[in-house]
């Protein structure tokens, strides 16, 4: 098993009242599945997202990532915890646009203190499987959507994490571009990396091996 | 990591070349201040260090006892005191003294069949070669000026009254009358030493050598001690000599050393030095403080302009934390930033310094070269501003930004921005410290021209003292005299010791025989038409007498309105009184004049005389002239001169243009304050087009919304303009009191000084408003004639 949530709540305080983003929702994830997280507008499905990703604290419940309780830890703790697990894929790429491709695929490897010839092999891997060596030198602002959102893919996986976290990530795509992100996704969990997805699409959604569907802060 | 670091503040830089461009710009301008006055700081803190025994040389203080002198501190010391501490205190090893030339006027000088004015001929002892270890071209310092009637020459004299002949062996001629053998040449005093000798002769030509006397203290005096020898105890010694050598009555002075580190920046008050480099420590620091204040406001301003972007920079941090940043990287990754910024402009700043060294120069009366940007000192300290620079300015935003949570980018909506009071309290800072500047600039303005226009008691205008000291015979005297009348565009003319504007003999005023101390008088000998030369008012009485007898024992005296009021008479029970004033027994009052202002303005009037006795001579010709052609007039003049006096220079004072050299720190002070003013409001400027863009960014979506339920342009400006003018607002209200009170403190230098009007803070105030509104509308309007859908549309 590689994550699980039992009876998480989250709620924000407005004029004295509290207001649920998230209740009550127990979740199980073992490796190797793909996961879509469905759900209206404002039904918590980011919220959800960013708590799996631990970027966002909740209120209540317990969260267990492999054999560590997240709950109980401290801050610090915890974003090592995503940074060594975790890769996420934004709807906006979110790529660094001071830097190249091959920079922008070669940051986290600079954070987690990789050296410089296992940077290069391991960024020349990612270009070579992504097909986008020929992009490698071009700036984000030179790319189109599609190509973007593939760097942003291939960044998230570089330092090979167990769980990609994907929220909406074909949302600023058009149809085709959204395909073969999509395909991409599909041939990413064939190869044993566990997603989780957020979309609103019900064609997307269906690339998952499970849907979970959010009204209102809820599980339905 | 690091070189990421850079790379990526690099192309950030370029990718936002207005922001910048603004920051490089104000920051360019705070360090090249900094640069300049850095510099400035150590030139004038480096003075005298390239002496071997710096640490061993002192100057002999006279520290005046009783109120005749308003115990004040002289720099020059009898002639007595150096040959008397060279043979009685043990701690001496050297000593010499130093006498401009008559007490500090210029020398004629001809050489080689040339006529040359020189400003700086002393006559000293030859110690002084050993005190201020001197570099000999030609010579010998250890026995060039034993002999009488020997001098050397810096090499620059040597070239101006030489040429390209060897002056050894060859003669110079002090006013027609010294021969002087020329024995050696030394190599030129650095710009930095206190000692700026041109010509030094030797002391004993001179007439005080063979009678040194306790009492006239006139003769700046150095010594060098020995390795470990003490102040104190040398200072304790000097006493016992002084008792030794003075009666307790005859002693109106105690003698005290100065260490040659204090002689530079610490003698601003003490008078009668003959060095023309004086510095001031109050100057310098008041200089510091405004650096420091215009780096600050510059540090202040890219902070502000840091922040402004941190729309983009929340998500830079949040992608970057998504991907494995630490805070502490990211932190790193600011100051890298900062530190590039800084750097460029650091470069910017030492380019744009050198260029303006001359022009500094020129203001400031500093000799900066560009050999000094070179030392490793000048260098260090450079660096320090840099990482000291880059720590401030850098600070706010490494650790405002790198604190952001990574889920800020995830969510869609604005981050609040929960530091918007320290932004502005920060823009509330540059505009304080500018009006305050402004304040400043206007007082000091006012100040100088009151100062300009003041009616004096005296008019200085179109008058011009011409030096007869070369003139050796009083018929010769009498026919230039004549010779001068006769010109057409003359009016008046008339000798004199001296004018308004110099100083004259002192002496002190008793008003009895208990009036043991005195009141402090200025004496000067004059002839009958100089009261209708200078245009002085005759309160009672009447003038100096034209014709005094020769063996005529008494002395005529008209004294101005302070000195009878001292003596407790009106103007007119004053004529005819016989006055106790060091001139003899027979000194009588003539005549009385309205009291006019014979020093600078910082200075309240004191006692003045005019008189004929015959102690002191009469060097100067007082030319009262017609204004309609002053050129002509100075070569009509100037040919008259030559025809008397064939052997001198022709060397000539303008009495008003001689006033103004009083104000000389004055108008110094002006000019670097409005210089810095100017500066000051301009970055502050780009920190509020900064803030200003911050605002319409964060408020683009309001705007936006404004717009579309029928807000107009004007509307909007004007709602977006009306935030910054309550900052400019609060910032003046702080200003107000800080401005009064320090321009209050600065005009309590002057004796005669304006009061500060409410003029001067409506100006300032209004400077401030009209300079704001032109920089924040050109945002607001940008903001408000922006397309709303496209600010809508983000969501």
């Amino acid at each position: 098993m590689l994550l699980e949530l039992n009876h998480i709540y989250k709620w924000v305080q407005s004029g004295g009242q509290k207001i649920f983003l998230l209740k009550d929702i127990n979740l199980k994830v073992e490796e190797g599945e793909f996961i879509s997280i469905m759900g209206p507008s404002g039904s918590g499905k980011s919220t959800l997202l960013n708590i799996i990703g631990m970027l966002d604290v909740f209120n209540e419940g317990e969260y267990n990532f492999l054999e560590d309780s997240v709950h109980n830890l401290k801050e610090k703790h915890r974003s090592n915890l995503y940074k060594q697990y975790i890769g996420f894929v934004f709807q906006a790429y979110h790529l660094l646009d001071e830097l190249t491709v091959y920079e922008n695929l070669e940051m986290p490897l600079l954070y987690k203190k990789y050296s410089s010839s296992e940077r290069k092999a391991l960024v020349a891997d990612m270009l070579d499987k992504f097909n986008i060596v020929g992009k490698q030198n071009l700036f984000p602002s030179q790319l189109s959507g599609g190509q973007q959102q593939l760097v942003g893919i291939a960044r998230a996986l570089i330092s090979n994490p167990k769980l990609i976290l994907a929220d909406e990530p074909t949302g600023n795509l058009n149809s085709k571009q959204g395909e073969e992100i999509m395909e991409i996704f599909k041939e990413l969990n064939k190869e044993g990396v566990t997603i989780i997805q957020v979309t609103h699409s019900e064609k997307n959604a269906a690339y998952a091996s499970r849907t979970i569907n959010l009204l209102d802060g809820r599980q339905v | 990591m690091f070189k990421n670091h850079i790379k990526i503040a690099w192309r950030g830089l370029k990718m936002d070349k207005m922001f910048s461009a603004l920051n490089i710009l104000g920051l360019s301008i705070g360090l090249t201040i900094a640069i300049l006055l850095f510099s400035f700081i150590s030139f004038e803190k480096s003075f005298d260090k390239q002496y071997k025994s710096y640490s061993d040389i002192y100057r002999v203080l006279v520290n005046t006892t009783g109120d005749a002198f308003d115990k004040e501190i002289m720099a020059t010391a009898p002639a007595a005191v150096a040959p008397a501490l060279k043979e009685e205190l043990s701690a001496v090893k050297y000593a010499a003294r130093m006498l401009q030339h008559s007490f500090g006027e210029t020398a004629f000088i001809k050489a080689n069949n040339n006529n040359f004015i020189e400003k700086r001929l002393f006559w000293c002892d030859q110690e002084l070669f050993s005190i201020f270890d001197t570099k000999f071209i030609k010579g010998d310092p250890a026995s060039a000026i034993t002999r009488p009637n020997t001098v050397v020459l810096s090499k620059s004299a040597a070239e101006k009254y030489f040429g390209t002949i060897d002056p050894m062996g060859k003669t110079i001629k002090v006013d027609d009358k010294t021969e002087l053998e020329v024995t050696g040449v030394f190599e030129d005093f650095a710009k930095n030493s206190t000692i700026d000798c041109n010509l030094i002769a030797s002391f004993s030509s001179t007439y005080f050598s063979k009678e040194p006397s306790w009492s006239n203290s006139s003769f700046e005096t150095y010594v060098q001690l020995k390795d470990n020898a003490s102040k104190v105890a040398s200072e304790n010694q000097m006493q016992q000599i002084l008792d030794k050598n003075v009666d307790k009555q005859g002693q109106w002075y105690t003698l005290s050393l100065q260490p040659l580190s204090e002689v530079h920046l610490y003698s601003k008050d003490y008078t009668s030095t003959y060095t023309s480099r004086i510095g001031s420590i109050s100057e310098i620091k008041n200089l510091s403080f405004l650096a420091l204040l215009i780096l600050l406001i510059a540090c202040v301003n890219y902070m502000n302009l840091m922040t402004a972007r941190s729309q983009k920079r929340a998500k830079d941090v949040g992608i970057n934390k998504t991907l494995g940043a630490s805070s502490k990287s990211l932190v790193g990754r600011f100051y890298a930033e900062t530190g590039l910024l800084t750097l460029i402009a650091l470069c910017i700043g030492v380019v744009l310094s050198i260029a303006i060294i001359p022009i500094f120069n020129t203001i400031t009366g500093a000799s900066i070269d560009y050999k000094f940007l070179m030392a490793p000192s000048f260098i260090i300290g450079v660096c320090i501003v840099w990482l000291v620079t880059t720590l401030v300015a850098g600070s706010y935003p490494a650790f405002y930004l790198s604190g952001f949570s990574p889920s800020a980018i995830l969510k869609s909506a604005n981050r609040t921005v929960s530091n918007a009071v320290i932004r502005k309290a920060l823009v509330v800072f540059q505009f304080t410290a500018s009006v305050v500047l402004i304040v400043g600039v206007l007082v000091v303005y006012q100040q100088l021209e009151f100062m300009k226009n003041k009616d004096l008691g005296y008019k200085p205008q179109n008058v011009i003292a011409v030096s007869t000291a070369a003139i050796k015979t009083y018929n010769k005297k009498q026919a230039l005299a004549n010779e001068v009348k006769k010109l057409s565009s003359v009016i008046e003319v008339g000798s004199a010791q001296g004018f308004p504007g110099m100083d004259v003999s002192g002496r002190s005023l008793h008003k009895n025989d208990q009036d043991e101390n005195g009141k402090n008088i200025q004496t000067n000998v004059a002839d009958a038409s100089v009261l209708e030369v200078l245009q002085l008012k005759l309160l009672a009485g009447k003038t100096l007498p034209s014709v005094k007898q020769e063996g005529d024992t008494l002395v005529d005296v008209v004294l101005n309105k302070k000195a009878i009021t001292y003596l407790g008479l009106t103007p007119e029970e004053a004529i005819g009184k016989k006055v106790d004033m060091q001139l003899g027994d027979n000194a009588t009052i003539i005549g009385v004049v309205d009291d006019f202002n014979f020093e600078s303005l910082h200075k309240p009037i004191g006692a003045y005389a005019f008189h004929n006795s015959r102690f002191e001579g009469k060097p100067y010709l007082l030319v009262r002239f017609n204004s309609a052609s002053v050129a002509n007039t100075m070569r009509q003049l100037e040919s008259a001169y030559n025809k008397v006096a064939t052997d001198s220079s022709f060397d000539y004072t303008f009495l008003d243009k001689n006033m103004e050299q009083l104000y000389e720190q004055d108008r110094k002070t002006a000019k670097v304050g409005l210089l810095f003013c100017l500066l000051a409001i301009f970055v502050a400027c780009l920190g509020l087009f900064g803030l200003a863009a911050f605002t319409a960014e964060q408020r683009k979506k309001e705007i936006g919304v404004r717009k579309v339920l029928g807000a107009s342009v004007l509307g909007i400006t004007q709602m977006l303009s009306a935030d910054f003018l309550k900052l400019i607002a609060v910032s003046i209200i702080i200003a107000f009191p800080v401005a009064y009170i320090i321009m209050q403190k600065w005009l309590e230098t002057f004796a005669f000084r304006i009061s500060i009007g409410w003029l001067v803070f409506f100006v300032a105030g209004m400077c401030a408003v009209i300079i704001a509104l032109i920089t924040v509308s050109f945002q607001a309007i940008k903001a408000a004639t922006a397309n709303p859908i496209k600010s809508l549309r983000t969501e």
